[in-house]
């Protein structure tokens, strides 16, 4: 049985061979850069960085974004259902439509409880 | 109603009561009261409905651990003459004593525990009659043993009163320990729990030592429920309780569980001589020296606790006849229940009216002002000491003739030896008590008790003189009852011997204490009831706490670190290594949860 | 009626609840909770009234399980875990609003509280599923439904470290142990060419199944179960999620997403264990985590000071105690006179009394400020000899004590192993079954024998609620401890 790992050690060892070798030649290779805090900074041209590296958001920002992928996705459930619908309807499987009214009632109600605690309000 | 739904009602009502005083209307008292009495009524009319619904009825059985076909325990009523005679006599004294509590315990503190106790010592004495397998018998057995503890102890601000329930726990557990022991070789021996089952099994077992072993074995259990030497030492002390649950408890009902189960079991005495004899003579040795004893007590309960622990003694003899005896026994049991709950209730009232006297010196002459005491006592006496025609009569004679029957010698000039001693100290009882001038303040105040607690005492005075009569006895006890023909056709040694006894105690006490003021012989031997509380106690203070400390160098020294803190230390050791694990690290977890899976998959694969 | 109206009627609670905490100017949020509870109550007894399908070759059972006593038990042990979840938040507000922001100006002084009772409605509907689920599909949404919303119910108390450690080890551990569980799904789709349980069962059956790539399905699965079930090795975060989580949410978690892993394991396992070809070799990877668990559940126990993380070994050694029961099933002919289902689910009926009982005491000492480590609950029998009863029935009953329910569930689990003749495992159940006797018995101990810490001898409030739930936990303990019956039978 540990045969059959034979193949998958080959590969870790090709894999990390592989960036190991370039490693290797590239140092050999390539001409040596030059070092200086200057070269290093963020800006090469001479602008200096102000602040932190990483900006801060607010946390709003990600709770709006949030509740648009929430909502972006689950409207796209909506495509798949009608490209069937018809189907589904002749061959007299009722509770179709119904099913996604409760979906998208669920939905609605969802966007409801968002407005009213304010969460897509971008003053509070 | 059918059969199955009584039978659970007599047995779930009592404990319902208990519950509902102990959960919820205990702040209530007088409430707790109507409802313990009101459920103890209840309990006798379904047991007469029951009784009555003839014998179309054989056991009824319910799966409670039913794992079948492998395991399986069952709650089964038997419901033949036995249990069904002994359940209306626990039933209808368990009530008549409720009723008289009701005015003995009127102005109690502790009223509600009072009749909670009650009520729960209904329900496991109702299992107990009723169990149709040794395994549930003994869950109740140990039920009662609790209900007697918590009875006996009722007043636990009195010292004497705790230790006395103490005393009563500690040696029915000796007993009880033998009666397990008893069930399980039993088990083994004939692979059953069931009486039935065990009743044909029990001619095919080989081994007749290990037969005997078990037999004496689930005797050492009536021993100790029944007050026999050597474990009655508990019996005298229980009168610490109040007086009512001394009638129920300790005279009527639960001391005869022991008889019960012996008559339940008779099958298996059949089967073994040796343990049957030894059952007679240890009931013939309890009867003389309980009666011996209270040749020389002053307590009035005292008097009557030695009176009962003697009368057990007789009924023990007669069930170590086996199945020859028993119903003989039965038969005794039913009898005496009724007389000694009278006597016990009929002390009670006279406690009751002399301010919780109970030394008969300090009373006297109360046959003036207690008439209805009085003569209801004075019944009662009759039937214990065997006046021809009362009840004790015929239940007594029954046991001698059937030990005579039985080739049984010895026991059998021991029960008449007894039957001398018995109405001899009785019959000094009631002088000293009721006779004569009053000695103290108390007695000369004593007022005869309110109806409450007089209607009870009248009921049983009916009973003692009546019961063995065949329109009373015919539905209660499987066979024995007064029988005038059988007895005037085979007067013979029995009968005249035991006359004579009578006489012969009656008029010795008659000519001693007519006129006496203080007891005019002292024999401090029997005073001191042959000094067997001191023994047991040197014997536990010397011999079994010697051992003990002992044993407890050799546990603390050797075992303890060999197979407790070894293993200790060993668990707290894996204990250590499994929280060195958790080093509340995420990324740590996550690793391990991925060795985990590797661990498996490489396991698996 | 219908099986599954059962649960959209708690979706539909939960969703009512959260509209009336958004629109309705509620003074006190706390009857949120008691309108949940009564909706819950009245969906419980509904539970009596499910009627068996009238069109049996309806495409919803294609998904969703047909009723039968085993799945109604589950969403029973649901929803009364729900209700006493619930009993529990009510006492557990003031510590909750406590620990998430302070309200702006002008806002509900008790903002955010109302989520705190809605959501555990919508775990229970996930729950409730989870016990019918019987395609992977739903049984994977189902399961995601109940951890997604324990996620945000842990790190609830967002003020408070230890909360939000719980709330993102979850997080983090519950997200890698989903994957395992879809990666599982997978590969058991590509082995059976079924999405359900039925069909999986025959095609896992058949002689010529792939047994390597089957096994392979099985442990991965196996991984995110016993995770889900606090099993060893997998048990690692039990403990530190249990401390930090709200003491409601501990209790909720401990034992409804126990149950509904349980069912979902007696479901997921069971097809392979019948397998002729498979069943040994699923048993024995079965026997191995059960005595890990057994072992480090009980022993991990013995040196723990805080009693939710005393609860949370616990919970992982009576895990260990459900697994022996189903490592301990018959292979395909022999003769097994207990049903390993009949065990396992008095087992967790068993866990739910008792478990939720000592949560109900802990929680009221929580609110009362008593703290939860073992120092706090010395002496208690002389401050408040009613919660010290109270928790003594439910610490016996964990430990085992005759006469309680634990000491059955216990007892059919090792009968069961018996029967299997499943040796180590009796051996690992009786190391652990003894540490229990010592840990659970020490608390007892300490409540009765130890005189309280000096400073606080205040008694203890009780609200009625909360009181009437824990006697009547408590009569369930002791009552189905003596007639056992009445649960074995449901089963067999």
């Amino acid at each position: 049985m540990t045969q059959d790992y034979i193949a998958v050690l080959v590969q870790i060892v090709l894999a990390g061979g592989f960036a190991v070798a370039t490693l290797i030649a590239s140092a050999l290779l390539g001409k040596r850069a030059l070092r200086n805090p200057m070269k290093d900074s963020a800006y090469e041209c001479g602008m200096l960085p102000v602040g932190e590296g990483q900006a801060r958001f607010s946390v709003k920002f990600y709770l709006v974004a949030m509740l648009f992928v929430l909502f972006d996705v689950e409207v796209v459930f909506l495509i798949p259902w009608a490209t069937v619908y018809r189907a589904q309807i002749e061959s007299g499987a009722g509770i179709f439509l119904f099913a996604m009214l409760g979906f998208v009632g669920i939905l609605f109600l969802a966007y409801l409880y968002a407005l009213k605690k304010g969460a897509l309000s971008w003053q509070r | 109603m059918n059969p199955d739904t009584l039978t659970w009602l007599i047995l779930l009502l009592p404990l319902l009561s208990a519950a509902t005083i102990v959960v919820g209307i205990g702040r209530w008292s007088n409430l707790s009261a109507l409802v313990s009495t009101g459920t103890a009524f209840l309990s006798l009319v379904f047991s007469v409905m029951l009784a009555t619904n003839g014998e179309a009825v054989a056991s009824i059985a319910y799966p409670w651990i039913d794992l079948s076909p492998s395991f399986q325990v069952n709650i089964g009523f038997t419901l033949d003459k036995l249990a069904l005679g002994m359940m209306l006599i626990v039933s209808s004294i368990g009530f008549l004593v409720h009723l008289f509590s009701l005015g003995y315990m009127r102005d109690d503190s502790g009223k509600s525990r009072y009749f909670a106790g009650l009520s729960l010592f209904l329900f496991s004495m109702s299992g107990i009659v009723l169990a149709d397998n040794f395994v549930m018998m003994f869950i109740f057995w140990e039920l009662v043993g609790v209900s007697s503890y918590i009875l006996i102890g009722h007043w636990y601000e009195k010292n004497s009163a705790a230790e006395a329930g103490k005393k009563a726990f500690l040696v029915n557990r000796i007993g009880d320990f033998g009666f397990m022991t008893g069930i399980l070789l039993v088990w083994i021996l004939t692979g059953s729990i069931y009486f039935k089952e065990i009743a044909q099994a029990v001619g095919g077992v080989a081994n007749a030592g290990l037969l005997n072993a078990a037999v004496l074995c689930v005797f050492a259990g009536a021993v100790g429920k029944s007050a026999q030497v050597p474990l009655h030492v508990w019996l005298p002390d229980a009168m610490e309780g109040p007086t009512p649950v001394s009638a129920l408890i300790h005279a009527a009902t639960m001391v005869a569980a022991g008889v019960y189960m012996l008559a339940r079991v008779s099958f298996l005495v059949d089967a073994s001589a040796v343990a049957g004899t030894t059952i007679a003579w240890v009931g013939a040795i309890t009867a003389l020296l309980a009666a011996l004893m209270a040749l020389q007590q002053d307590d009035i309960k005292r008097v009557l606790a030695y009176s009962t622990l003697s009368q057990l003694g007789y009924m023990v003899m007669a069930q170590g006849l086996g199945s020859a005896g028993a119903d003989a026994g039965m038969f005794h049991l039913y009898t005496h229940a009724f007389f000694k709950a009278l006597l016990f209730l009929g002390s009670g009232a006279v406690i009751y009216a002399c301010h919780h006297e109970q030394d008969i010196w300090r009373m006297g002459g109360l046959r003036k002002r207690m008439p209805i005491t009085f003569w209801t006592f004075a019944l009662g006496t009759a039937a214990l000491i065997a006046v021809p025609f009362t009840s004790g009569f015929w239940s007594k004679e029954a046991i001698l003739e059937a030990l005579l029957q039985q080739k049984m010698h010895g026991p059998y000039a021991v029960g008449i030896i007894v039957a001398f001693l018995t109405p001899f100290y009785m019959t000094r009882l009631v002088l000293v008590a009721f006779f004569g001038p009053s000695r103290t303040k108390e007695a000369e105040h004593a007022r005869e008790v309110e109806p409450v607690m007089w209607i009870p005492l009248a009921l049983l005075a009916v009973m003692a003189v009546f019961s063995a009569y065949r329109f009373l006895a015919a539905p209660l006890v499987a066979a024995g009852h007064a029988d005038f023909g059988h007895f005037f056709s085979h007067f013979g040694l029995t009968a005249t011997l035991s006359l004579v006894g009578l006489v012969g105690g009656v008029a010795g006490a008659w000519f001693l204490y007519r006129t006496a003021q203080k007891d005019p012989i002292s024999i401090p031997l029997f005073r001191d009831k042959f000094r067997i509380d001191e023994l047991y106690l040197f014997f536990v203070d010397k011999i079994q706490d010697g051992l003990a400390r002992g044993l407890t160098r050799l546990d603390r020294d050797v075992i303890d670190p060999l197979i407790a803190r070894f293993p200790a230390a060993l668990s707290l050791a894996g204990g250590s290594v499994s929280r060195a694990l958790q080093t509340g690290n995420v990324q740590t977890y996550a690793f391990l949860f991925g060795l985990g899976v590797v661990a498996l998959l490489y396991f698996v694969l | 009626m219908q099986v599954y109206y059962l649960e959209f009627f708690v979706v539909a609670l939960g969703l009512v609840m959260l509209m009336v905490d958004a629109f309705a100017k509620l003074q006190d949020k706390r009857s949120l909770a008691r309108l949940g509870i009564l909706g819950l109550g009245v969906v419980f007894l509904l539970l009596f009234a499910v009627q068996s399908p009238s069109n049996a070759a309806s495409p919803v059972w294609k998904f969703y399980a047909a009723p039968d006593n085993l799945s109604l038990f589950f969403k029973g042990v649901a929803l009364l875990t729900t209700i006493l979840s619930l009993v529990m938040a009510i006492d557990f507000a003031p510590i909750v609003l406590s620990k998430i922001a302070p309200p702006d100006q002008g806002a509900h002084p008790q903002a955010g509280l109302g989520e705190f009772y809605s959501l555990p409605v919508f775990v229970c509907a996930g729950l409730m599923w989870m016990a019918s689920a019987n395609n992977l599909v739903s049984i994977f949404v189902s399961i995601e439904v109940v951890s997604i919303t324990f996620i945000i119910l842990a790190g609830y108390m967002r003020r408070n470290v230890g909360s939000l450690e719980a709330g993102v080890k979850y997080l983090i551990l519950g997200a890698l142990s989903a994957g395992f569980l879809v990666y599982g799904f997978a590969w058991l789709y590509g082995i059976t060419g079924s999405m359900e349980l039925g069909p999986i069962t025959e095609a896992l059956a058949k002689p010529g199944v792939n047994s390597t790539a089957a096994m392979f399905a099985f442990s991965l699965i196996l991984v995110s179960l016993a995770f889900k079930l606090g099993a060893a090795p997998f048990h690692i975060w039990v403990p530190d999620v249990y401390q930090g989580a709200p003491t409601p949410i501990t209790a909720f978690l401990s034992v409804g997403s126990k149950a509904g892993a349980a069912i979902v394991t007696l479901r997921l396992v069971y097809p392979y264990l019948t397998s002729p070809v498979l069943g040994t070799k699923a048993l024995a990877i079965l026997v191995v985590i059960a005595i890990l668990t057994l072992l480090l559940g009980n022993l991990g126990a013995l040196a723990q000071k805080n009693l939710k993380r005393l609860m949370g070994y616990s919970s992982v050694g009576h895990s260990g105690f459900l697994i022996m029961a189903l490592a301990s099933t018959s292979y395909p002919g022999a003769v097994n006179a207990l049903s390993p289902v009949a065990v396992f689910a008095y087992y967790i009926g068993a866990y739910l009394l008792m478990t939720l009982l000592v949560f109900l005491v802990l929680n009221v000492l929580n609110a009362a400020d008593t703290g939860e480590t073992l120092d706090s609950i010395r002496g208690l029998a002389k401050r408040s000899p009613f919660l010290a009863g109270i928790l003594l029935i439910a610490l016996a009953s964990l430990a085992g004590v005759p006469l309680t329910t634990g000491f059955i569930g216990k007892f059919l689990a090792f009968k069961i192993a018996l029967d299997a003749g499943q040796w180590m495992l009796i051996a690992a159940a009786l190391i652990g079954a003894a540490a229990g006797f010592y840990f659970y018995l020490k608390i007892a101990a300490s409540m009765y024998l130890d005189a309280p810490s000096s400073s606080d001898g205040a008694a203890i409030p009780v609200n009625l609620l909360t009181k009437v739930s824990m006697v009547i936990l408590a009569i369930l303990i002791l009552l189905t401890g003596i007639v056992p019956n009445v649960i074995v039978k449901l089963f067999s």
